[in-house]
């Protein structure tokens, strides 16, 4: 009995010790001065930029003395999570990937990350090195992928409708302003009583982004979300055609893959990366089709950056891995690979992104079309700190129109109240 | 229950005197199997206890429609397997490392949290000494704070000493748990009666080895209780590995994270995933089981 | 077995027996506490400190703000908002979970075949990795196509809104959490159950006490200790569910009009979502003050509630008589026994 008791106790004592041996040897990493000294460098990324091993490979070929070691999260909230964890300290990989929507918080630690050498900023599309340039001038992300949004339809139901199913018909038709959209989408469903779009948060995105100084003031960062003219217009404007023409779905929910497959809506505003979202989830729908324009403009959804961290080990060799890695020709294999769009002007007329068709889309030339509609982004929304904390509500106050909890204006006034208390 | 003054005795030297009825029984009273009624309640338990993993079968089993596929099948398809293969397979999830690192994580914290509650366990709830109420409220008051911060100042602190991207540093948080020592003082009062440690004390055991032959073995079956809620809490925890831990060198639910790492993700795969990393935890529950037994104590005060 | 008398050592005229029953007590939770400091407290104490300031996290540094943190949350409306939502969550979840647990564990502590199956399948739901449990539960809980609201409608009841009712999501909601924790609560007091003597029982069925007699005269009061520990630890719990209002919809925010916003939930979102640390910090700390004055409350209740073991009893005086008859044969028994044994061992 006592040795039974004991034995535990003795293996727990030896596992202990063996693991603190096996913690003492912790990786080293010294100052490199000789751009040729062996280098390991680590690469972190979220969802799928396209990296594989081979494309990787290459580079390792190109260049014998380096060893890439590429790291990834499951999901951007983790990624971000990480991220902020570990920046200004220890832990984070020599590139580290971030996502458009976190810039704001970025900026404000951009003294933390080694900026974009000068030479390197008409690299890519201006709204999106303006995006991530702040105060000093300072560009601290390389671009690499971008999210630029046209309409996707569904050919089968506008048929019904009695709406044209062509494309570049489709194009024309939405050639104009958001009332022209939601002129569309009133006849839509006059002529079968069903829901034009999927969501009014959705399409409310689509149309925020369009505005230059949203929520905050660009020059002195304080809010102006709730005295906004320009706010107000586009919440009235989508709540208004949202009472007939949405289909009130959450996106990413549940009910809206349903809606993807069961016509619970016609069309939805799509980036490039959302098609295969459509593909996989709708597998059986035929009548999916994009269409090439943007109300009002051009949209952007989404988008990434890779960013070097200043107090990384091996900065220098870390930029040049970016470069490269943000290279247009090498973009353009991302692509190929994971479907993320190139922001970089050359890439842009690459013959082999004009060339791609989605096949499941009615072949629908998707590297054209969204060629085209990146170049027709004008705006570069200001997103200060706040930016977020405003979005969400309003996000939140446009669910609850769109769930019958609460009238446009009282939910309105909540998010004027919500706002109003944020410090 | 009258003072014990003899150590238990075993039921066939009991038998030795003629006449006398055997008290300390091994078998139940006879007649005393339940009815239909309690396997019926059983079966509605198990059933709605068991369907959420039926659920994840019928997926994974599928491919990477099948979760949305509004008319889906109640008969699993026949792709688990190649869904396993492929998971296990997958480049960018080290799975063996991984699932090597879960178990050895796993068991070494739940070895050492059965073994410190169950000393610290035994000495609030046996032992008295001075400040032994107040300091047992101090250690579940402590559980009543959140940890969902807790994170920040354990990466500091590891960070400072350099364990980051060590398999320690998910070991050494987790080697002792409030709720552990709660549960063991709360269990030994009540399953250990007292006649038991005075009589060994009478017989001049030491207080260690009081502990060793009395409370050990009463406390089994609530160890291995502990043991196993605290190996499936260590064996699912996500967060805090995936922010201490290298890429390289992950646990299982971070590696596992990574299947889900796209626009589009195909469910089949993740959760044939989440199927694979429950079959060690099952084969662990047959071992738990197995310990929870009746009247480990029962006859050691009456006969 | 010969009696043998305490060992004697010098230490100033203390036997051994008695410097060993002071001194052990502190030996045997000094390695806890140990640790415990290390790797419990600190990060405790780290919070309490940040709460007090506005912290920035990645710069590590922040300015001392008194209790202004603590003022800004309490102000808040969406605190009062979530604390309405953590006790209506904690009261579904736990009450009937208990009551569930308290039940099963009766049933799977009689003499069953295929124990150990029984047993641990009621665990399964504990084992669920997260991703699944938020998959088919918001599969389940769709407000349009779920499984849940298609099968109400086949029954000709209209669809539940449970993802805008405030109500609705939290009985969802506490339907995940018993989901999960009913069978982990079971086995504790499974494993509490066992150790109380079979022959309380028997005596008891022999004077004629019916199975809820005997229940409630029993197996109640021996399980106080146990009992006391799975309310508390289910309070505890209780007022801090985080994962369940987390997966319940896909942005994990708590819902557009905070209808299922929970305090651990608001406060993850406080520290992570919007990086004000300080802030979660103080929330955190408003929270434990609240579980500690939950947890007081139900401990007294509970010890009113629940008999001690050994007094007051309810069996008759001629269950009472039953027992005690029992009680001393097998102590004769085994005296007989013993003397038997000694007699023959010399």
């Amino acid at each position: 009995m006592k040795s039974r008791a004991l034995r535990p106790l003795g293996l727990a004592a030896g596992i202990a010790t063996a693991a603190i041996v096996l913690a003492g040897c912790s990786t080293g990493g010294g100052e490199q001065s000789d751009p040729n000294a062996p280098v390991t460098l680590t690469i972190a990324t979220f969802n799928d930029f396209g990296y594989t091993d081979a494309l990787l490979q290459e580079y390792m070929d190109e260049n014998p003395n380096v060893k890439i070691v590429h790291n990834k999260a499951s999901t951007s909230n983790d990624a971000r999570a990480n991220y902020f964890q570990k920046l200004g300290k220890t832990g984070l990989a020599d590139i580290e990937a971030i996502e458009v929507d976190w810039l704001p918080e970025v900026m404000q630690y951009s003294d933390m990350l080694a900026p974009v050498p000068t030479d390197l900023t008409d690299r890519w599309l201006d709204w999106k090195v303006k995006a991530a340039t702040d105060a000093d001038g300072n560009l601290i992300g390389y671009g690499t992928d971008i999210g630029p949004e046209a309409v996707c339809y569904r050919s089968d139901l506008f048929q019904a409708a009695g709406l044209p199913t062509d494309r570049a018909e489709v194009g024309k038709l939405f050639d104009g302003d958001w009332a022209n959209y939601f002129k569309v989408g009133d006849q839509y469903v006059a002529a079968t009583g069903k829901a034009f779009y999927d969501s009014a948060g959705g399409t409310y995105q689509g149309m925020i982004n369009q505005v230059e100084a949203a929520y905050e003031n660009p020059s002195d960062g304080k809010i102006t979300a709730t005295t906004n003219p320009e706010v107000k217009d586009i919440y009235d404007q989508v709540t208004k055609a949202s009472a007939t023409q949405s289909a009130h779905y959450s996106q990413w929910s549940d009910d809206w893959y349903a809606g993807l497959s069961n016509g619970d809506f016609a069309t939805m505003l799509c980036p490039g990366w959302m098609l295969g979202v459509i593909s996989g989830s709708a597998k059986d729908v035929t009548g999916w089709d994009i269409a090439p324009m943007f109300p009002n403009g051009g949209g952007n959804w989404g988008g990434s950056y890779l960013t070097v961290p200043a107090n990384g080990k091996n900065v220098e060799a870390a930029q040049k891995l970016a470069d490269w890695l943000t290279d247009p020709a090498t973009q353009v294999k991302a692509f190929e690979n994971a479907g993320t769009f190139p922001s970089q002007n050359e890439a842009l007329s690459d013959s082999t992104l004009l060339d791609s068709t989605n096949e499941y889309f009615n072949n629908a030339p998707v590297g054209q079309i969204f060629s085209e509609r990146a170049k027709a982004v004008t705006v570069t929304p200001f997103k200060g700190e706040f930016y977020f904390q405003v979005n969400d509500a309003m996000q939140k106050a446009l669910t609850r129109v769109e769930d019958g909890t609460q009238d446009a204006k009282t939910s309105w006034d909540q998010w004027v109240s919500e706002v109003e208390a944020i410090k | 229950m009258t003072t014990l003054q003899n150590p238990p005795v075993a039921a066939e030297e009991a038998l030795l005197e003629p006449g006398r009825k055997p008290v300390r029984r091994r078998r139940p009273v006879r007649g005393s199997r339940p009815g239909w009624f309690v396997y019926a309640a059983l079966g509605v338990v198990l059933l709605s206890a068991a369907f959420p993993f039926y659920w994840s079968l019928l997926i994974g089993s599928g491919d990477s429609y099948t979760i949305r596929d509004p008319n889906m099948s109640w008969i699993p398809g026949g792709n688990f397997i190649a869904n396993a293969a492929k998971v296990i397979n997958d480049p960018a999830v080290n799975f063996w490392p991984a699932l090597w690192n879960s178990i050895f994580s796993s068991a070494l914290i739940a070895a050492s949290v059965v073994f410190f509650s169950t000393l610290a366990g035994w000495a609030f709830a046996k032992l008295k000494f001075r400040g032994s109420s107040w300091l047992l409220v101090f250690v579940i008051a402590t559980m009543a704070v959140p940890t969902q911060l807790g994170v920040v100042p354990l990466y500091l602190l590891f960070s400072e000493i350099g364990w980051t991207g060590q398999i320690g540093a998910i070991i050494i948080p987790a080697l002792v748990s409030a709720f552990g020592v709660f549960w063991m003082t709360q269990y030994i009062r009540q399953a250990v009666p007292d006649e038991l440690i005075e009589a060994a004390r009478v017989d001049g055991a030491s207080s260690f080895r009081t502990f060793l032959t009395v409370g050990v073995p009463a406390a089994r079956p609530a160890a291995a209780m502990l043991a196993l809620f605290t190996f499936v809490t260590a064996w699912n925890n996500f967060f805090w590995p995936f922010i201490v831990l290298d890429r390289q060198n992950p646990t299982l639910p971070v590696a596992l994270s990574l299947l889900q790492s796209n626009y589009f993700v195909d469910y089949s795969i993740v959760l044939a995933g989440v199927l694979l990393s429950t079959i060690p935890l099952l084969v662990l529950f047959v071992f738990a089981g197995k310990q929870l037994v009746s009247g480990i104590m029962q006859g050691a005060v009456k006969g | 077995m010969t009696v043998r008398s305490p060992k004697r050592i010098g230490f100033g005229g203390k036997s051994f027996s008695s410097w060993d029953l002071k001194l052990s007590p502190y030996l045997y939770i000094s390695p806890f506490f140990i640790l415990f400091l290390i790797v419990g407290l600190f990060p405790i104490a780290y919070t309490a400190y940040i709460s007090f300031q506005d912290w920035d996290l990645v710069r590590g540094t922040g300015t001392f703000v008194g209790f202004d943190q603590y003022a800004t949350v309490i102000n808040d409306p969406k605190f009062w908002t979530a604390l309405r939502n953590s006790f209506s969550i904690f009261l579904l979840s736990t009450v009937p979970q208990l009551i569930l647990a308290v039940f099963i564990a009766v049933l799977l502590d009689q003499n069953i075949r295929a124990k150990t199956f029984w047993r641990m399948g009621v665990l399964l739901p504990y084992v669920m990795a997260p991703v699944a449990v938020a998959l088919i539960f918001s599969n389940m809980f769709g407000d349009q196509y779920g499984l849940v609201n298609t099968t109400l409608q086949s029954l000709g009841i209209p669809a539940i809104k449970w993802h805008s009712d405030a109500f609705a999501s939290h009985i969802a909601i506490a339907t995940m959490v018993n989901f999960r924790w009913t069978g982990y609560n079971t086995l504790i007091l499974l494993a509490a159950m066992q150790a109380i003597p079979r022959d309380f029982y028997e005596a008891a069925t022999v004077d004629g006490a019916g199975k809820v007699r005997q229940f409630f005269s029993i197996t109640l009061p021996s399980l106080k200790p146990t009992l006391i520990f799975v309310i508390i630890t289910s309070t505890i719990g209780g007022l801090q569910i985080f994962d369940e209002p987390r997966m319940y919809d896909q942005t994990g925010t708590g819902g557009a009009d905070n209808q299922w916003l929970t305090i651990t939930l608001w406060l993850y979102d406080l520290g992570w979502g919007q990086w004000n640390f300080g802030r979660a910090a103080a929330l955190a700390w408003i929270l434990f003050l609240i579980i500690l004055a939950i947890g007081a409350i139900n401990l007294f209740v509970t010890r009113g509630l629940v008999r001690d073991e050994g007094k007051k009893s309810d069996m008759s005086r001629a269950q009472m008589r039953a027992a005690r008859r029992a009680a001393k044969e097998a102590v004769e028994a085994s005296r007989a026994a013993a003397s038997q044994k000694t007699e023959v061992l010399r």
